[in-house]
């Protein structure tokens, strides 16, 4: 329940980045979609199952060191390809617009317009199945 | 707000969704709890898009804007499916534990 | 494209009947609007075409594959008519999303955007995490149903941050304009390779290549039966297409750079699959191992891009899809007559079926590889093209593994012919099942018999 409303003020935060790199429409639709509609659906089924109560459990201590082990390594090699790469500050223009509705917009409905489309399918594909999962049958 | 952001280093936005998305990786693999396990993947995806908006306002380029909606209906999508699965276990096993799914394997 | 959309359509009329309350012509209607628009791809043979600002492609490629993912879901949608006959309330939810995750995966075959691939793969798993646990009573489809989707959307997780890196890097999601970057940079940035291995980690893991295959035969096994047919056939054929169209496109300048690690997980896939298939007992987890070690022997195919594989590539797809499709038409029904998926449910199926034993030992042998069926011709070109690349020390253990690979698949056969029958049980083969199989393996015997029509194709 905690890890939930943590995971809130998370994306609330990373909404407050968006704002910063100019990403203004996504900042907003970030916090309806993220804050508003999934980490909600969290919140139901954690009320929904009852799961207040059981503490969540670690694996098993081997397990722990192993899965310690490789994601340690997995950021190591992150961090050492980040290092190597250089990559300067921004130079922001005074005035940047690419984060507005009217920029973003253009760009969806122009040049992404089948993916958006094709993005209905995966929708429709996931409402069917959520609800073939989990209707009870009479 | 522009001035501000000037004065940081592109490479610590790269540094920072790194570190979300090793917490989301290192998540997944330390919980039990399917939801909290479902929580650190759109960890995952968010260090992603974090990523892809910081590339996206480094090269003055939308394109990267775009895709994040693309990540936001699939992780939308993803979390529908998934929750509901968990519902439809939970009714069967009433546990949301990863450990009481263990009847295939060799 | 126009197949893309016209399958879309069918997806979406399966989905509207049950409300007109058109159960019953469901299955007829999407197996004949399968074959209308099989017919409506083919024509599109030849021409090569851009669409909606270069989002899609429909070339010679995503032709042949494409009309080979639309005959594999028409054949298991075929099956289902039986398969589903006691979940009528179900079954256009069933058909329409097994129809959306043939739309996934032509989208796959003809994307040249990152973000169709995306869709794509994203299209294609989560209908298949659907599908996975659709038996909501039984814990075993459960647990299969949780098992895939929590690693697949893992790997997901990979994917997504690896076309982040390149795009960091490239400033674009477009395959050519990546291309063009690779070949126009003077030094590539680390983050690029670093965003290729982790795309490599995602596809690799989708197409249940070792290391990353821990999570298939668990699945599979879980899985109702046709919808693991589907799942080794269609998901196997059509991402080993996206990931050929990715390499060939996108990588095409990179220089080969990860053809070591390709080299290795390949040799590690093909040991690891036959071997731990050795000693399966439940035909699924069998056939589940087989489908990764055919795996290994599809990234050589992947290994030889240099020499332009893709026939050798569909010609193997091809083969490998049909002998599987006819080896699951047997299997199901002996499945579900005996109340058990272990080996021994075959045991005397010789005696009391002789002609479907025969079936499903003609598959068998395609799949071990061995003439006059397509399976021995498909490893030869494969080979053969590997060879021509100059990958020996793989090659050697592609041919040690496929020879091991031979036992597993009689140990099946044996059963049938060898073992006492069990009397009291009695498989009855409904008429789709039988007309699938023969289908099939009339297919694959043509295949191996001429394979000049398709290993000209390219």
């Amino acid at each position: 329940m905690y890890s939930v409303i943590a995971m809130i003020v998370c994306f609330f935060s990373i909404a407050g980045h968006y704002v910063l790199l100019n990403a203004q429409f996504l900042a907003i639709v970030h916090i309806i979609v993220y804050a508003g509609a999934i980490m909600v659906l969290f919140l139901f089924v954690v009320m929904l199952l009852n799961l207040n109560q059981e503490p969540d459990k670690s694996h098993g201590k081997l397990l722990r060191v192993a899965a310690a082990i490789s994601g340690g390594m997995l950021f190591l090699v992150l961090l050492l390809s980040l290092n190597t790469s250089e990559t300067g500050t921004f130079v922001l223009p005074e005035k940047s617009d690419i984060g507005m509705v009217q920029h973003v917009g253009k760009k969806l409905f122009n040049e992404y317009v089948l993916p958006f489309e094709i993005s209905s399918v995966l929708l429709l594909s996931a409402i069917i199945g959520s609800v073939v999962l989990a209707k009870k049958e009479a | 707000m522009e001035n501000a952001l000037v004065s940081v280093p592109h490479n610590w936005y790269l540094l920072l969704s790194s570190l979300l998305f090793c917490i989301g990786v290192m998540g997944v693999l330390f919980r039990r709890n399917v939801i909290v396990i479902l929580m650190c993947i759109e960890l995952m995806l968010n260090s992603v898009n974090l990523l892809l908006v910081s590339f996206s306002a480094y090269a003055q380029n939308a394109d990267g804007q775009v895709f994040v909606f693309f990540v936001m209906v699939v992780a939308a999508a993803e979390v529908a499916v998934g929750l509901a699965l968990i519902v439809s276990i939970y009714r069967n096993v009433a546990s949301t534990d990863i450990d009481s799914m263990k009847k295939l394997k060799w | 494209m126009n197949t893309i959309i016209y399958t879309s359509v069918l997806g979406f009329i399966c989905m509207v009947a049950e409300i007109l309350n058109l159960r019953k012509v469901i299955i007829p209607v999407a197996v004949i609007g399968l074959a209308a628009i099989l017919g409506l791809t083919v024509m599109e043979w030849g021409t090569t075409a851009t669409h909606f600002n270069d989002m899609v492609r429909t070339d010679n490629f995503s032709v042949a594959f494409g009309s080979l993912a639309i005959i594999i879901t028409g054949l298991v949608i075929a099956l289902s008519s039986d398969y589903y006959k006691n979940e009528q309330n179900h079954i256009s939810d069933y058909m329409a999303i097994i129809v959306f995750t043939l739309v996934g995966g032509l989208v796959l075959l003809s994307y040249s955007n990152m973000a169709m691939l995306f869709l794509g793969i994203e299209i294609l798993s989560i209908s298949l995490y659907v599908m996975a646990g659709s038996r909501k009573y039984n814990t075993s489809s459960n647990e299969a149903g949780l098992k895939y989707f929590l690693m697949g959307s893992f790997a997901s997780g990979f994917l997504l941050f690896g076309i982040a890196l390149i795009y960091g890097v490239t400033g674009s999601f477009h395959l050519e304009a990546i291309n063009t970057y690779l070949a126009s940079a003077t030094a590539v940035s680390p983050l690029f390779y670093l965003g290729v291995l982790m795309l490599l980690v995602a596809i690799l893991f989708k197409v249940s290549a070792a290391p990353f295959h821990f999570w298939s035969p668990d699945v599979y096994e879980g899985s109702p039966a046709l919808i693991t047919a589907l799942m080794a056939t269609l998901v196997k054929v059509v991402m080993f297409g996206a990931f050929y169209r990715l390499f060939s496109t996108a990588f095409g300048n990179l220089g080969g750079y990860t053809n070591w690690l390709i080299a290795l997980v390949a040799a590690l896939t093909m040991v690891v699959g036959n071997l731990t298939a050795l000693q399966q007992v439940n035909v699924k987890r069998l056939l589940a191992f087989s489908g990764i070690a055919h795996a290994g022997y599809l990234l050589l195919g992947i290994l030889s891009i240099t020499t332009d594989a893709t026939s050798a590539l569909f010609y193997y797809s091809a083969a490998y899809a049909l002998a599987t499709i006819a080896a699951f038409a047997v299997a199901i029904p002996v499945f579900q007559s005996a109340g058990s998926e272990l080996v021994s449910a075959f045991n005397g199926l010789g005696k009391r079926k002789p002609f479907m034993a025969a079936m499903l030992t003609m598959a068998l042998i395609s799949l071990a590889g061995i003439p006059p069926f397509a399976g021995f011709l498909a490893k030869y070109y494969i080979f053969s093209e590997a060879m021509a690349n100059g990958f020996f020390a793989l090659l050697l253990i592609a041919i040690v593994s496929s020879i091991i690979g031979v036992y597993y698949y009689f140990k099946l056969i044996l059963a049938m012919y060898t073992q006492p029958t069990d009397e009291s049980v009695d498989v009855k083969f409904p008429t789709v099942y039988v007309v699938v199989a023969v289908l099939c393996v009339l297919l694959s015997l043509a295949l191996g018999l001429y394979p000049n029509p398709v290993i000209q194709l390219f």
